[in-house]
C-alpha cells in the first residue's frame, strides 16, 4: 500500500484528467478510512502538486451545488517525475 | 451558459487566490515560529544544568562548551520536536504513511535533507548563537540566497541578474550586522559565531533545495516528522557521542543529564513545539507557493528571530543583552528586501495589483 499522497499523484499517470471527486472514487476502496481522505485535503494536495509542476489544470466548471470543480492532469514531464520517484 | 462560465471563472480565481494567500500566510508563520523556537531554545540553554555547564567551574573544555553543548542543545530541541511531530502525525492518522514514506525514494531524499539541515546546520546555528548572540539569526537567514545559488549549480534552476542583485543586497546587510559587533560590548567570539551562522545558512539553503523534490510529493506533516526524527537520532547517535569523545566526557551521562533536568527540559519542549511548526510550515509554505516565494517569506525570520529573542528573553524574562542595535534592525529589513528581490520582481507586485483592479 502506498502513502495517500503517492496514490493521489500516481492516479494521474493514467494520462487522464480528474477532479477531486474522481480521485476519491478511484481510491476509496483502499483509503476511505484515512483522516486526510477528504475533499479539502485532497484538493490541497492537487493544488500543491500543480504549484510544483507535477500536475496542470485541464479545465474547470461548476458542480451541481454551484461549487467550482477543477480537473487536473499530469503533463509528460510531470508524469515522468512521478514515475521516477514513485514506483508501482 | 455565459453567466455560468463567468461564475465558474470567478470561483476558480477565488480558489487560486485563497490557496496562494494560505501559502504566503503559512510561509510567514513559519518564520515567526522559527523566531520563537530560537528564543525558547536559547532560554532553555541557560537554565538548570546548562547554567552549570556554561559556568566557570563546569570542568568542561572550551571545545566541549562550544561544540558539545551546542550539539546537545540542538539534539534536545530536535528530539522534543520529533516527539511533537510523531504525536501530531499519530493524532491526525498519518503515522502509517510516515513509515510507508520513509523507505521510498522521496523519503530518502527527505532523510538526506534532514541530515544536512538537522545535525550539521542546527549545531552550527547553535554554536553561532552561543558565540555571537542573536546577530547570527539574520546571517543564517541568508539561506534563501544560498539556496538560489545551490539550486543553480545542483538543479540548473534559474539565477538571473535580479536574483544576484538580491544576493548582493543580503551580503551588504550581513556586512552591516557584522559592523554592529565591533563596539565595546561585542561578544568575544563574534566573527567565529557569524562564521558558524553562515555555515548554518549553507546547510539550510542546501536542505531547502534538496527537500523541494521531496515535499512536492510527501505530505508536509509527514515530511517534517521524517526530518525531525532523522535529525534528533543523528544528533544523539553520531554528533553528541563524537563531540563527547573528543571532549573526553561520557555522552550517556551528558544526554541523561539533559533529559532529566526538568528546569530546562520544559523549555526545550516549548522550543521543540516552535521548531516543529517552524520547519513544518516552511516545507508546507515552500510546497504551496513555490520554493522561491516560500523561502523568501520564511526568510523574514531575520526579523522575527531577534524580535522574539528581545521579546521573550529581554522583556518577558528580563535578561539583559538582547536589545538589538538600530543598525542591525535596519540591516534585517534590508535583508528582507534582498530576499524578496531574489524571489520575485518587486514590479510584479504592482503589475498584479493593477491587473486585479
Amino acid at each position: 500500500m502506498k502513502p495517500l499522497n503517492y496514490a493521489i499523484l500516481k492516479h494521474f499517470t493514467n494520462g487522464k484528467e480528474s477532479c477531486v471527486e474522481d480521485v476519491m472514487a478511484a481510491l476509496k476502496d483502499q483509503y476511505s478510512t484515512f483522516k486526510a481522505f477528504n475533499k479539502a485535503d485532497i484538493l490541497n494536495a492537487l493544488m500543491t502538486a500543480e504549484a510544483n509542476g507535477l500536475l496542470e489544470e485541464a479545465r474547470f466548471d461548476l458542480d451541481d451545488a454551484g461549487e467550482v470543480r477543477v480537473y487536473f492532469r499530469a503533463h509528460e514531464e510531470g508524469m515522468a517525475t512521478i514515475n521516477k520517484y514513485i514506483k508501482d | 451558459m455565459g453567466s455560468n462560465n463567468q461564475a465558474a471563472m470567478a470561483a476558480k480565481k477565488k480558489l487560486a487566490a485563497d490557496f496562494l494567500r494560505k501559502g504566503v500566510i503559512t510561509a510567514v508563520l513559519s518564520g515567526m515560529f522559527y523566531g520563537t523556537y530560537t528564543a525558547f531554545m536559547t532560554y532553555a540553554m541557560s537554565m538548570g544544568i546548562w547554567s552549570t555547564w556554561y559556568g566557570e567551574n563546569s570542568g568542561l573544555s572550551a571545545f566541549a562548551v562550544m561544540f558539545l553543548l551546542s550539539a546537545l542543545g540542538a539534539a534536545a530541541t530536535d528530539t522534543c520536536s520529533a516527539g511533537w511531530a510523531l504525536g501530531i502525525a499519530t493524532f491526525k492518522g498519518k503515522i502509517g504513511d510516515f513509515f510507508r514514506c520513509i523507505k521510498t525514494k522521496p523519503g530518502m531524499v527527505m532523510v538526506g535533507a534532514a541530515v544536512i539541515g538537522g545535525p550539521i546546520a542546527s549545531t552550527c546555528y547553535v554554536v553561532g548563537l552561543q558565540q555571537a548572540g542573536s546577530l547570527v539569526v539574520p546571517i543564517s537567514a541568508l539561506c534563501p540566497a544560498i539556496g538560489a545559488i545551490l539550486g543553480r549549480i545542483l538543479f540548473k534552476q534559474e539565477l538571473n541578474a535580479r536574483m544576484m542583485l538580491g544576493i548582493f543586497i543580503c551580503l551588504v546587510a550581513s556586512f552591516m550586522i557584522g559592523l554592529t559587533g565591533l563596539g565595546d560590548d561585542a561578544p568575544a567570539n563574534l566573527f567565529l559565531g557569524l562564521f558558524f551562522g553562515l555555515l548554518a545558512a549553507f546547510g539550510w539553503g542546501l536542505e531547502g533545495c534538496v527537500a523541494g523534490y521531496g515535499t512536492s510529493m510527501i505530505d508536509p506533516e509527514i515530511g517534517i516528522t521524517i526530518r525531525q526524527v532523522t535529525s534528533s537520532l543523528s544528533n544523539l547517535i553520531i554528533l553528541v557521542p563524537l563531540f563527547s569523545m573528543i571532549s573526553g566526557v561520557n555522552p550517556v551521562s551528558m544526554i541523561a543529564a539533559t533529559f532529566t533536568d526538568a528546569t530546562s527540559l520544559i523549555w526545550f519542549v516549548v522550543a521543540g513545539f516552535g521548531s516543529y511548526f517552524g520547519f513544518m510550515l516552511w516545507y508546507k509554505g515552500n510546497a504551496m507557493c513555490g520554493a522561491a516565494l516560500g523561502m523568501s517569506c520564511n526568510g523574514m525570520f531575520s526579523f522575527w528571530g531577534p524580535f522574539f529573542c528581545w521579546l521573550i528573553l529581554g522583556i518577558m524574562f528580563g535578561r539583559s543583552g538582547w536589545t538589538i542595535p538600530p543598525i542591525a534592525w535596519a540591516a534585517a529589513v534590508i535583508m528582507v528586501i534582498g530576499i524578496f528581490t531574489i524571489a520575485m520582481n518587486p514590479l510584479d507586485l504592482f503589475k498584479k495589483q493593477s491587473e486585479g483592479a
